[in-house]
């Protein structure tokens, strides 16, 4: 007996093999979960890496002149980097005092 | 040519919370909400999102209570597709998530803050949608966070002890489908509830 | 009727029938959606409203070895699984059936793997229905609530001794909150007997529990777990004619015929969407079309003559199947071969058509339009007096859209 046919949207890979993602997985961007933003202080900041480290999303990076950025895309506010910071250059504002707005999703993943 | 169109009409309300530390605040306010209009002989249910759970520290999580004069047809669904009644309990999440999706033209936003309605209108993009935005202050003494033991189907051991029934003291206010007096009668924190309703600011669209 | 009135999921409300029923020993996994039932009993233990012994397990198959060790003592028993849970203890299903130890096991139903799908399908534990275990599935929190108490009823009778499958959809009726009475205590102790055993396991008075046979003796020894089977189909009856006496609560025994229009055509369910059936007749009727429903109380054991008998009264069934048996005979699911062969012995003129819907596969909700898109399937059928098609796959059909009749 002769099954229905599955329309081309809905296909999914057989068995479920899926591709990893490359650099990142742009089907979660959890930017939206921040409730506090972490501010760098850029004068105060002696690049000692350790917020970098520390970064439990490795939302951090070092851009091309040598400061530390952090990614507000991916960055879920949790704070470690202001707590680990050894100048204490970091802290931490209240997100909807910031009028840009980094991400935002039609559903929530 | 069969009718499709569901007969009754059901008052949805989603609920945003932030997991684990506002999981059960989000869960209570969605419980009052329901008791309240079920002390007024109202069909009800009040249910978490299946896939929100289980949470971690600060996803976005939602729960829902329907509301309606007859009996709730289509009971088993996983989310509220048309909320007519969206409510933050976390503020910040107006910005990162289309939190007035498939809203019908008419609905309410309110927000647990102390910031006023103006300045959080902008972050609606599509704020045509909506009726009216509210913010109240739901700030309360006790959290009922300290167990965790009314997830995943086990029952609600109490209810409206805190935050839940402030604002469903303000969801009583603005959008008027059940009285302040139903919700005192089921709720442990009358005095949330009465300073919801009265501290509750509006600004109507 | 007696009881207190409260709004309680269909976990929840098992969890306030293990304390009526004073369990005397639970173990437990955690496995979602079934989870939420050892959350409630583990606070019940901890405050000291229900006096259990509550063991955590390594895994399902643990849970199941400890609960067939103290059920074989003469302990009243629960446990219970989801998805790939109920599938990884498989190994012991049949050991506690033939040794007669009459275990309870929860299920909240989950897809099986892959992929990690929560969604409510009912696949994981129609795997088991070979093993001799009574199964059945729940509707409302209400039926999830009564269902434990008929069940330890009926699996402690000592005529029959088995041990059941207590059934529900995960998250439609395990996680959503309905009204549920609940009984007050002394009618429970009034319908359920405490549970006694005539020969326990103990240390002073040793027995021996599935020795090694003669090759001789096996064909026996089915035959005797074959007639406790029929055995049990015997005493439901009285089972709820007791219950609705004591609890004023009436459940039919085998299969619940709902036909309030004298309806041609009929709808064969099992499970939570029964619940929203009833409505879509409802609606269906005040638009001229008339529909019946024919919902399963007890998938085992099968009550072949019951619904031969209600089934002849049809020209056309629709067998709704929420669950997949790859490459089973007529290419549907795991009740319409059942089904089929229910209808084989009627009379040629008193046999219907039978047509099979998947359909709430993956746990997606079956919603009114989807069965009016049944109805008329079933209805233009009955008029042709001639299938289109045996089996249709809901939310793949090209025509789902056109609801004319």
């Amino acid at each position: 007996m002769s099954k229905p046919k599955i329309p081309k949207e809905k296909q999914l890979p057989e068995g479920l093999i899926v591709d990893c993602p490359k650099t990142e997985q742009e089907q979660m961007t959890t930017g939206g979960w921040r409730i506090l933003r972490s501010v760098i202080d850029q004068d105060e900041c002696t690049h000692c890496r350790v917020c970098w480290i520390n970064c439990p999303d490795a939302a951090i990076s070092v851009d091309e002149s040598g400061d530390m950025k952090i990614n507000l895309k991916y960055c879920k506010g949790c704070g470690i980097c202001a707590a680990t910071c050894t100048v204490g250059a970091i802290s931490r504002v209240p997100e909807l005092d910031f009028d840009e707005v980094v991400v935002y999703r039609d559903l929530p993943y | 040519m069969v009718e499709t169109k569901i007969k009754n009409q059901v008052i949805e309300v989603t609920i945003w919370a932030t997991g684990v530390l506002q999981d059960a605040e989000g869960r209570d306010t969605a419980n009052c909400i329901a008791a309240a209009a079920a002390q007024e002989g109202k069909h009800v249910q009040a249910f978490d999102n299946y896939v929100d759970l289980p949470d971690r520290v600060n996803v976005p999580v939602r729960k829902y209570a329907r509301i309606s004069s007859e009996e709730i047809q289509e009971k088993y669904l996983y989310e509220n597709d048309h909320p007519n009644i969206v409510v933050l309990v976390e503020p910040s999440l107006i910005k990162g998530y289309n939190i007035l999706r498939g809203m019908p033209e008419g609905g309410i936003l309110i927000l647990n803050t102390d910031r006023d309605p103006e300045e959080l209108l902008k972050f609606v993009p599509n704020k045509e949608l909506l009726r009216a935005i509210a913010t109240v202050d739901a700030k309360v003494d006790e959290k009922i966070v300290d167990d965790f033991m009314d997830i995943e189907g086990a029952s609600a051991k109490t209810l409206g002890r805190g935050i839940g029934a402030v604002l469903a003291g303000a969801v009583a206010k603005v959008s008027g489908e059940y009285t302040l007096e139903s919700l005192k009668k089921v709720v442990q924190n009358k005095e949330g509830a009465q300073k919801g309703y009265d501290s509750v600011k509006i600004k109507q669209l | 009727m007696k009881g207190e009135k409260k709004f309680l999921a269909g976990l929840a409300a098992v969890a306030e029938a293990a304390k009526l029923a004073d369990v005397d020993v639970i173990s437990s996994f955690p496995i979602r959606p079934y989870t939420g039932l050892m959350v409630d009993l583990s606070l019940k233990v901890a405050n000291g409203e229900l006096d259990a012994e509550f063991v955590h397990a390594e895994g399902e198959h643990g849970q199941l070895a400890i609960v067939h060790g103290a059920s074989a003592s003469g302990a009243r028993t629960m446990t219970g699984s989801s998805g790939v849970g109920v599938t990884y203890a498989f190994e012991t299903y049949s050991p506690i059936s033939g040794g007669r130890c009459p275990v309870q096991m929860v299920i909240a139903d989950r897809t099986l793997d892959p992929p990690g799908d929560f969604g409510s399908e009912h696949s994981d534990v129609l795997c088991a229905r070979d093993q001799g275990w009574i199964m059945g599935w729940a509707e409302t929190p209400q039926e999830a609530l009564d269902n434990t108490l008929i069940y330890y009823r009926l699996g402690e009778d000592k005529r029959v001794a088995l041990p059941q499958f207590n059934c529900q959809d995960g998250y439609f009726v395990s996680h959503i909150p309905g009204d549920v009475v609940v009984p007050e205590q002394s009618q429970v102790n009034e319908f359920l007997p405490p549970y006694k055993l005539d020969k326990p396991l103990d240390p002073l008075r040793p027995y021996g529990h599935g020795p090694q046979i003669y090759s001789d003796q096996g064909p026996v020894l089915e035959l005797q777990r074959a007639i406790v089977m029929d055995k049990a189909k015997e005493i439901i009856p009285g089972i709820m004619d007791d219950f609705k006496r004591i609890f004023g609560r009436k459940y039919d025994p085998f299969i619940e015929d709902y036909n309030p229009n004298n309806a041609e055509v009929c709808l064969f369910i099992n499970g939570a969407h029964a619940h929203t059936a009833r409505y879509a007749i409802a609606n269906l009727k005040s638009q001229g079309v008339n529909l019946a429903l024919c919902k399963l109380r007890f998938v085992r054991p099968w009550a072949t003559d019951e619904i031969a008998e209600a089934l002849s009264r049809y020209k056309v069934v629709g067998v709704i199947e929420t669950n997949n048996s790859f490459g089973v005979a007529r290419e549907a699911g795991v009740f319409t071969p059942e089904v089929a062969a229910t209808l084989y012995d009627l009379p040629e003129n008193k046999r219907p058509m039978l047509i099979s819907f998947m359909a709430g596969l993956g746990g997606e909700a079956i919603r009114l339009k989807d069965f009016y898109f049944m109805a008329k399937k079933l209805i233009n059928t009955a008029q042709r007096k001639k299938l289109e098609k045996p089996v249709y796959w809901i939310g793949f059909e090209e025509d789902e859209e056109d609801l004319t009749f």
